[in-house]
């Protein structure tokens, strides 16, 4: 039987388990509430500023959340604010006069994709390698194969997490938000959490490429939290230190073998920089992926 | 092919201390191999490193003339029955073992009915689709057992097979695996000696990582060459013994209160032993019993 469909029979069955996992259905779970809370706050919060922008104007308040918001979203105060979150005007150009709901949804799945990824998938393979369940698999396909599967049934775990996240939260704005119940919203929905998705894709590699270091499946989720924190940081550092000349030149190379140094390629509209986004960071989390069995290829188990 | 296992000089070493030291062991092909030794001997490290978990500081390991492990060549043709290793908590046995049997290569529904077959051969096709976690320790055992046997494969490595079962689940255990004799190439580590005589054919004795006596089970205990008599007391007077037979060699046993008598197949027969001694042993003492060859655990005893 060819690798690959080892790899994907060890992918397939994965998913399966991982779907079954207390651990994971609670962190699924977790995740769902917090999208759908998260939507139900940013609509309060989208209502009250309403509420303050018709005062100010004179115009009369509205029952519903929604209303103002297309006035809201031209403003240039308004715009001046988004300038500065995205620090990106191409991004700025793209998002502009998308539905808040969508970008409410977006920002919400990108902030806490990488979180999600360390709870439920970073220390599956830490977990079969000190249970001792590797071993029923490794004499039958090869070690590649298994921890590729387990990386690809993860990332399918991942997948359904975001698609049913987008799923609660565009079912929140529907009831709470004048004129959200539209078809084309959902598909938009869905969209974010494909590209939320494919954020994920590097960290997944990260999170258990650094699972194959360590049989303590709480070491696992513990390193996996300090790497993303240090991702998140370093890149920060990076936008911050980086500069025209000098050794700081080359600080946005390094940006670069970070997932955040992509993100915003997913931000876009036009297909050319959401493909090339998408193959850098698949890129990445297969990189991350391959430090961690090139570990594991030498390891006793 | 020979041997279906030739493993020569092995080497592993865990920091300082050396698990397998310059180990050689040959398994012949269709032989049921029994795998004697004391605690840290070395089994477990010389079965894991045949399965392609470890990796070897030196030595070369030859599997079904196909060299080393490698899942490309051995996936299905090999399978082990790991000591200390659990099955995934959440999976149901016959959906595991359905997918184990996909991994080898099998059909899907050859690998389902495979699973169930094997599933109800150890005594769980009741339990088929309940959660690892609930079930018992010898349950979890018997489904570690049957994922061995999945899709028939033609080298298995039992590890304690037979450790944490009920007696009438050994017995069970211990049928089916004889009834594999002679077609499959089977390794079984087990500290109960009674289990291994009853079910191997050739047994090793290792010791501080190394082959101490590689045998069958006949050449160990000395069938053809050692008569046991179980007395009720020790004979009184050795001299009449030595003067009726003065080339056998007597050895009492007083713990077991048996006699064993060791002779050259060359010069004599058992039945030939057996009708000289008898006459001279009665007025001494009451015979219990005689056996052909010596118990396994005197044997390995001796050896130590």
């Amino acid at each position: 039987m060819s690798g690959l469909r080892q790899m994907w029979r060890v992918a397939c069955y994965e998913w399966f388990d991982a779907l079954r996992s207390r651990r994971a259905l609670v962190v699924l779970l977790l995740y769902l509430a917090a999208a759908v809370c998260n939507m139900h706050w940013s609509i309060n919060l989208l209502h009250k500023l309403e509420n303050e922008l018709a005062t100010a104007l004179q115009l009369p308040q509205s029952e519903r959340t929604g209303v103002v918001s297309t006035t809201l979203w031209k403003s240039k105060p308004f715009q001046r604010m988004m300038q500065q979150m995205t620090q990106n005007d191409l991004v700025l150009k793209d998002i502009t006069g998308k539905h808040p709901v969508e970008l409410i949804y977006a920002w919400f799945a990108f902030f806490y994709t990488p979180l999600l990824v360390v709870l439920v998938a970073g220390n599956r393979i830490a977990e079969d390698l000190g249970s001792g369940a590797v071993r029923y698999v490794i004499f039958r396909t090869s070690r590649a194969s298994w921890s590729l599967g387990k990386f690809v049934g993860q990332t399918l775990m991942i997948g359904l997490a975001l698609l049913l996240s987008g799923c609660g939260a565009y079912a929140i704005a529907k009831f709470r938000l004048a004129g959200s119940g539209t078809p084309d919203l959902f598909l938009n929905m869905v969209q974010w959490s494909g590209r939320a998705w494919i954020y994920s894709i590097p960290y997944l590699g990260l999170a258990m490429g650094l699972s194959h270091f360590t049989r303590s499946v709480s070491k696992a989720t513990v390193m996996g939290i300090i790497a993303i924190t240090a991702c998140f940081v370093l890149s920060i550092l990076i936008r911050h230190f980086s500069a025209e000349t000098g050794w700081r030149s080359f600080l946005p190379y390094l940006g670069e073998l970070l997932p955040d140094g992509h993100k915003m390629y997913l931000w876009r509209n036009a297909a050319a920089p959401l493909i090339t986004g998408s193959v850098y960071l698949t890129t990445l989390g297969f990189c991350y992926l391959l430090t961690g069995y090139a570990f594991f290829r030498k390891r006793d188990v | 092919m020979e041997h279906a296992i030739e493993s020569v000089d092995l080497v592993k070493c865990y920091g300082a201390r050396k698990a397998l030291d310059r180990l050689t062991l040959c398994v012949p092909r269709f032989a049921m191999l029994g795998l004697i030794g004391p605690n840290g001997a070395g089994k477990t490290t010389w079965m894991m490193s045949v399965a392609g978990f470890l990796h070897l500081e030196s030595g070369t390991v030859n599997l079904l003339d196909g060299g080393p492990f490698d899942p490309s060549v051995h996936a299905g043709r090999i399978t082990i029955l790991p000591q200390d290793s659990e099955l995934p908590l959440e999976g149901r046995p016959l959906e595991l073992l359905t997918h184990y049997g996909l991994l080898q290569g099998l059909a899907p529904q050859e690998a389902a009915r495979s699973a169930s077959a094997m599933l109800e051969e150890v005594h769980l096709g009741d339990r088929l689709n309940s959660p690892i976690r609930s079930l018992s320790h010898g349950m979890r055992k018997r489904v570690m057992i049957a994922q061995c046997f999945i899709g028939y494969p033609e080298v298995v490595l039992l590890d304690e097979p037979l450790s944490g079962l009920d007696p009438r689940e050994v017995a069970h255990m211990r049928e089916f695996l004889t009834r594999r004799r002679g077609r499959q190439t089977l390794v079984i580590s087990s500290h109960n000696l009674h289990d291994i005589e009853v079910m191997c054919d050739h047994v090793a004795f290792i010791e501080n990582g190394r082959t101490v006596r590689v045998a069958t089970l006949e050449e160990m205990v000395g069938k053809a060459s050692t008569l046991v008599y179980l007395l009720t007391a020790e004979p009184s007077d050795y001299g009449t013994l030595t003067m009726a037979l003065p080339d056998v060699t007597f050895t009492f046993d007083v713990a077991t209160s048996s006699l064993a008598c060791r002779y050259n197949p060359r010069h004599a027969t058992a039945e030939a032993i057996n009708g000289v001694l008898l006459p001279v042993l009665l007025p001494q003492c009451g015979v219990i019993s005689v056996m052909r060859g010596a118990s396994l655990e005197t044997e390995y005893l001796k050896n130590l």
